[in-house]
């Protein structure tokens, strides 16, 4: 209801407010970028979902810090990552650049962190936003892709889901 | 200086003796200037004096005859003087005092007038040069001797001189006013039955001494003028009675009476004051015209005459710097009084900004004023209400008595300060701005007569555009960077400012107006229109859309459903909707948030609304409806078997209950519940309605029956006393502390998702954040710095947050 009834005047002053300090280039552009990742930090906020949140790293809006719980169920259940999250300026046309800062050991992130998703790279569309990426995300986690593996290691423990589950515990580390 | 000549004179005397002739001389000169009346003849006076002359004795004359008049005073008149004051046998009665007073000043006069003419006498052969004498003259002389004189006799002075010369100078002030005042006014007269006590000297009509107390003034001002005490004697009584009798006055004329000017009234008073002054002080003018005084006439006259005029002069402004001080003291007390009458007591606000402006009191005032308004108008017991009618009264009286508005900003602060920690200031005031308020009814006119022009001047930068004009802020102003221009005297804006912006208001009047245009339901907004267009001159077009649109949406309303209405009209008998159902179409976005409460409705209604909704969606392309089935309101007629009530105006909740009870007589509460999809305590209560209606009874194990026959008239009385019915009309929007609670919970999942990605955060950075990424909007305002320690503090007290250090962090677990 709240974001229903939003002053579009207001919005409009505090993203501006946002954006001091990372001010420069094209203002227009990324006042309107800025609206829309303030946009989707307010639906994240609303939407209350258990496991998954990111805020803004500083006061510039275009880089968050994203955090994931494991789901329940699957061997990273216990298990927190911090992720980070950055906005080109072409966003929600382009995909947002997001790798894990916990180092994840998962057939499909690599060892500097970089996710290997369909929608970051060419499924990504305007539609999605912060919250559906977490989500995703999070769903890939105990669902990985084995066929294109960027941990192979990864990949070949995960049919064994022990073995699996006690060298993911044994190595995690914030 | 006088000392030396003094101690040489003796052995000038002796040296001098040889010569027979120059002792007689000296005795010759000396007796024609001590005695009264010359009896030795002119010839022979002037022989000695040439002699003493040419002795070169003439110059300790003078000397001489300060040290006799001193040798005289401390010797036997003082202590002569004291003792005549100190009569205990004539003391009895005041009118014995009285003469007691004079007696002794006429003795002393008595004593030392020989002195006085000698010292005259030899100033005048001074001034005249005779034998080559020379000196200060007649008025050195004659100062130096009054020096001694005052010396001695007030040295120590008993009290029983001021006093008695108190209580004299009353009696004949009384006096004088009695018989000034009875030419002037019958209603001077105090108290006392006629042929009882004369008015003026207090005492029995027969035994009347007025006019003598008169002369005998008259006499007494004469003496002390003469001695040249008057200034000295008389000052100190006369300063100590005006003070006394304007007090006097002033508690007995104007405390407590606001609604009168009283400056004109003390000024013809104080008129008469000064005539009685002129009495006691201005003799000297009688003196020198009555007494015959030797020679010197008009130049001395003259100038006593012009230094009594002084003296009156000196005496009026004392009077008027006092009387303005003691009415500023009085009113200072009385403000908070004066500020709840007005504008009834608008001539006390002008006497009081005619004498402060006179006094330098503002400091005083606004100390005063401000605990008055601390301790008794901002404390729990004072209705909310009745803190903004005073606010408003002391804004009007304030902005009279001070048109810098300095006072006023000052001096109401601890009011806004207070009225911003009440819940309901901001409901109040809107509902004082809409007319709704019971008891003020100023701010709707101050509304209405918001004059626009005015207005802008207030907002505009040009205003003062005459430099000409600028006047300083006086020196107790509250720097601030508003200056002075943007020091408002406006009621509303300054009402509006107390929470620093309009957005709160507005969004009060907007659930105010969404309130009362969902309970009208008949569409007319004639008044609301008015409000809005009033409001809009205050506050701008802007801030007033969404309340534009919410009218809008009526109008609008009441359009659409005489379309569908007409639509409605042309079909067919059979196909007509069973129910006829008129809609309010609210453009959600632009109305507050409306209460949401679940309610299922009747099979019936839903297939009416249905159809509602098809035919609006024909009209309005790419719209629909969403029904908010718990506003609205029904009427209906309840037919039972013996009897039927028509026309009652239901809410559609109970409505719905009793539409249940048509295909069955008989539900439980939980049937009726789940039916109505609504918790069971509020259908419980909205039962209520129906048995008082007598429509319904509860029998035992929570059923509820149609009541079909026979409900006697006592039973449903009983019904309306037993069952206390739940009409209070709730709002329909949610409260100011619902939305406070609603902001509270997002500003909560703002901070919790920033604690979980950035682990932990001082306050600051925790503010900052909060108003950088938190969109504001009519919902959620900013949050302040203190307001949001509080809240973090409450979250860790409920051990959702933890701190150390000032640093905050969540918990581990979650």
């Amino acid at each position: 209801m709240a974001s229903q009834n939003m002053d579009p005047a207001a919005t409009a002053a505090s993203s501006t407010a946002a954006l001091k300090g990372s001010e420069n280039g094209s203002s227009a552009a990324r006042g309107s970028v800025s609206k829309r990742l303030q946009q989707e930090l307010m639906t994240l906020m609303m939407s209350g979902d258990k496991g998954i949140s990111a805020f803004p790293e500083s006061d510039n809006l275009f880089k968050w810090i994203g955090t994931i719980d494991g789901a329940q169920g699957t061997v990273y259940e216990g298990l927190r990552y911090r992720l980070s999250l950055e906005f080109p300026a072409g966003y929600p046309y382009q995909a947002p650049r997001v790798k894990f800062v916990t180092p994840c050991f998962h057939p499909n992130v690599d060892e500097q962190g970089f996710i290997c998703l369909d929608i970051l790279k060419d499924k990504w569309s305007a539609l999605y936003d912060v919250r559906s990426i977490l989500l995703s995300v999070q769903s890939l986690l105990g669902e990985p892709n084995n066929e294109s593996p960027l941990n192979t290691a990864a990949a070949e423990l995960w049919d064994n889901q022990e073995a699996f589950k006690s060298h993911l515990h044994s190595t995690f580390q914030k | 200086m006088e000392e030396m000549v003094i101690e040489t004179h003796p052995t000038d005397v002796s040296g001098s003796a040889t010569q027979p002739g120059v002792a007689d001389a000296w005795e010759t000169v000396s007796a024609a200037l001590v005695s009264a009346e010359c009896v030795v003849s002119e010839q022979s006076l002037s022989d000695s004096l040439a002699l003493l002359c040419s002795q070169g004795l003439s110059q300790l004359l003078g000397s001489w005859l300060l040290e006799t008049l001193q040798m005289r005073l401390s010797s036997s008149v003082v202590p002569e003087f004291w003792a005549g004051l100190n009569q205990p046998e004539n003391e009895l009665e005041e009118k014995g005092r009285a003469w007691v007073l004079l007696t002794a000043f006429r003795t002393l006069l008595h004593r030392l007038e020989p002195f006085l003419g000698g010292l005259d006498r030899l100033g005048l052969w001074q001034n005249e040069g005779r034998g080559d004498l020379c000196g200060p003259g007649p008025k050195g002389l004659q100062d130096r001797a009054f020096t001694i004189i005052r010396a001695l006799l007030l040295f120590s002075p008993s009290p029983v001189l001021q006093e008695r010369v108190l209580e004299f100078y009353s009696r004949t002030f009384s006096v004088y006013m009695n018989q000034e005042g009875e030419a002037e006014d019958g209603a001077e007269v105090p108290d006392g039955p006629e042929g009882g006590v004369c008015p003026g000297c207090g005492v029995l009509t027969q035994q009347c001494w007025c006019q003598e107390a008169l002369e005998q003034l008259q006499e007494l001002s004469h003496i002390l003028s003469k001695l040249q005490l008057l200034e000295w004697v008389s000052s100190e009584a006369v300063t100590s009675i005006l003070h006394k009798l304007i007090e006097q006055r002033m508690e007995q004329h104007c405390r407590g009476e606001y609604e009168r000017s009283f400056l004109l009234e003390f000024q013809k008073w104080l008129e008469m004051v000064l005539g009685w002054l002129s009495k006691v002080f201005a003799s000297e003018v009688h003196t020198d015209s009555l007494a015959p005084a030797p020679s010197a006439p008009s130049p001395s006259g003259v100038q006593a005459g012009q230094s009594a005029s002084s003296v009156l002069k000196q005496w009026r402004c004392h009077m008027h710097q006092f009387f303005c001080r003691i009415y500023v003291n009085m009113r200072i007390e009385e403000l908070f009084s004066i500020i709840r009458d007005f504008p009834e007591s608008k001539a006390a606000i002008e006497d009081l900004k005619f004498c402060l402006e006179r006094t330098n009191q503002r400091q005083q005032l606004l100390t005063s004023l401000k605990s008055a308004f601390e301790s008794r108008l901002l404390h729990p017991g004072v209705h909310t209400s009745d803190i903004l009618t005073v606010y408003i009264s002391a804004i009007k009286a304030l902005r009279e008595l001070d048109p810098s508005m300095v006072i006023l900003q000052v001096a109401c602060q601890p009011i806004r300060k207070y009225l911003r920690t009440r819940e309901d200031t901001v409901r109040q005031i809107v509902a004082g701005l809409t007319g709704d308020a019971e008891g003020c009814t100023d701010l709707a006119s101050e509304l209405s007569r918001g004059d626009p022009v005015t207005l802008e001047m207030q907002d505009s930068d040009e205003e003062g555009n005459d430099p000409e004009d600028w006047t300083p802020d006086p020196t107790d102003a509250v720097p601030d960077k508003m200056g002075s221009k943007h020091r408002s005297s406006d009621i509303i804006s300054l009402l509006v400012s107390i929470y620093g912006s309009k957005d709160i208001f507005i969004d009060e009047y907007r659930a105010v107006l969404a309130d009362r245009l969902l309970h009208q339901l008949n569409y007319n907004t004639a008044r609301e229109i008015r409000n809005v267009e009033l409001l809009k001159l205050r506050f701008g077009e802007s801030h007033m859309h969404y309340c534009e649109v919410m009218l809008k949406d009526m109008a609008d309303s009441r359009r659409i459903n005489s379309n569908i209405r007409e639509e409605e009209s042309r079909l067919s008998e059979e196909e007509q909707p069973p129910l006829s159902l008129s809609a309010i179409i609210l453009s959600s976005e632009f109305w507050p948030p409306l209460k949401e409460e679940k309610l299922e409705l009747p099979p019936l209604v839903c297939q009416a609304m249905e159809a509602y909704t098809h035919r609006y969606e024909k009209l309005k392309a790419m719209r629909t409806l969403s029904w908010k089935l718990h506003l609205g309101s029904v009427t209906l007629d309840v037919e039972l078997e013996d009897r039927t009530l028509t026309n009652l105006t239901v809410s559609p909740i109970h409505a719905a209950i009793i539409l249940h009870f048509q295909e069955k007589s008989s539900w439980t509460l939980e049937e009726l519940s789940m039916k109505l999809g609504a918790p069971k305590e509020l259908v419980h209560r909205k039962l209520a309605l129906w048995q008082q209606h007598g429509v319904l009874r509860e029998e035992a194990g929570g059923r509820y029956y149609v009541v079909e026959t026979g409900s006697s008239k006592e039973k449903m009385e009983r019904g309306a006393m037993l069952i206390d019915s739940d009409e209070e009309r709730d709002s329909n929007t949610t409260t100011q502390s619902e939305q406070r609670e609603e902001k509270l919970q997002l500003f909560w999942a703002y901070i919790q998702a920033m604690l979980t990605n950035l682990d932990s955060m001082t306050l600051e950075r925790i503010h900052s954040m909060l108003r950088m990424f938190v969109a504001t909007g009519p919902v959620v305002t900013e949050m302040d710095v203190n307001e949001l320690e509080a809240f973090l503090q409450r979250k860790v007290r409920e051990h959702q947050l933890l701190v150390s250090a000032g640093v905050y962090r969540l918990p581990k677990s979650n």
